[in-house]
């Protein structure tokens, strides 16, 4: 997991609550990516490690900043065979994840999200030439095919102003969900590649998260309020660190 | 029926609807297992081949996975086993759940 605050949002907060249900349902041992002035203000989680890095600074989403350029480097900092990498804003009310752990693949990362509110507010996403991919988790077994797409993460890192004209994406701002695709179109000899086949369970932005607990979430969009139980889930709304 | 009662209904409806819905999607997630290093759906497709194969074909048995990539499965009945234990959790969860929608509409 990376984690980093910002003057805007307390990303430590979201940190809290994702590593205690991963902790709960994945069983899995985490590493956390942040930096000391983060560090500093998260509250303890048992055992867990940490590596700190200075965020690559300079990226904006509507205006604010946005630390998430460095996931490029997951697989220079991640000190196990198989990783699973995840946002820190996906919950995991379920184990649905720790399978993927097992299988022989090299690198999986799903393509599809699933809006929770019913309006396929996602599918509207394909503003490119290339099918888009959802880096809110993959997996990635180290070896020499994982390395290559890696590589090719950076090599797209680089000359990213280019990519973007190269595969007609009309959003200027860095985000690993396109670097990944195109990394991934571009390493795979721009066929097809190996994904995960689940659709991320997807919370909207406009979304105001009410309730958290143990075993689920509550959310309003406009006067209706619905809930999920025992169903991971990716929040959008950054918000959500204060409920 | 005034109209701030068929609004109510119509909330109502929503909700379930998109409960549902939700709840379908959980169910799709589940479905999904690794079997051999690979991934499969437990879906009826899924379990009809494999039982129809392991019925006419001899050990072992050849089947593509959710990236059509081919697997070799030694033991067809242990795999026919966990597909259906699979499919069997994830569709059982969401029949309890569809009760609760039931009784919401009610």
């Amino acid at each position: 997991m990376f984690c980093f605050d910002t003057s805007e949002t307390k990303y430590h907060k979201v940190l809290e609550r994702c590593v205690v249900l991963a902790k709960k349902n994945l069983k899995l041992p985490i590493t956390v990516v942040t930096n000391l002035d983060t560090f500093k203000k998260i509250k303890p989680l048992g055992f867990i490690n940490y590596k700190f890095i200075d965020p690559e600074l300079g990226n904006t989403k509507s205006g604010k900043e946005w630390n998430n350029v460095d996931r490029h480097m997951a697989y220079e900092l991640s000190p196990y065979d198989t990783t699973l990498v995840m946002d820190i804003d996906y919950f995991c009310f379920s184990d649905n994840l720790l399978q993927y752990m097992d299988t022989g693949y090299d690198f999986l990362i799903s393509k599809n999200a699933h809006d929770l509110t019913n309006r396929n507010s996602f599918d509207l996403r394909r503003w490119s030439m290339i099918d888009m991919v959802w880096a809110t988790v993959f997996v990635f077994r180290k070896g020499r095919k994982a390395k290559q797409v890696f590589d090719m993460i950076k090599y797209v890192k680089s000359y990213y102003s280019y990519f973007l004209d190269l595969y007609r994406i009309r959003d200027r701002r860095f985000r690993n969900d396109y670097a990944f695709a195109m990394a991934l179109e571009q390493a795979n000899g721009f066929i097809s590649y190996d994904t995960l086949p689940i659709n991320l369970p997807t919370l909207p932005p406009d979304c105001k998260v009410v309730k958290i607990d143990d075993n689920g979430i509550a959310w309003q969009y406009k006067d209706q309020i619905n809930f999920i139980q025992n169903q991971d889930v990716h929040v959008l709304n950054k918000e959500m660190a204060d409920v | 029926m005034d109209i701030h009662e068929l609004k109510k209904q119509s909330d109502l409806s929503y909700d379930i609807a998109v409960a549902k819905r939700n709840a379908l999607e959980k169910a799709h997630s589940r479905l999904v297992v690794v079997y051999n290093e690979h991934i499969f759906r437990a879906d009826p497709e899924t379990i009809n081949l494999v039982k129809t194969l392991s019925e006419v074909h001899t050990s072992p048995l050849y089947v593509l996975d959710s990236n059509k990539n081919p697997v070799e499965i030694p033991d067809p009945s242990e795999f026919l086993q966990v597909l259906v234990q699979r499919n069997q959790e994830a569709i059982s969860s969401y029949h309890q759940m569809s009760k609760t929608f039931e009784k919401r509409n009610d």
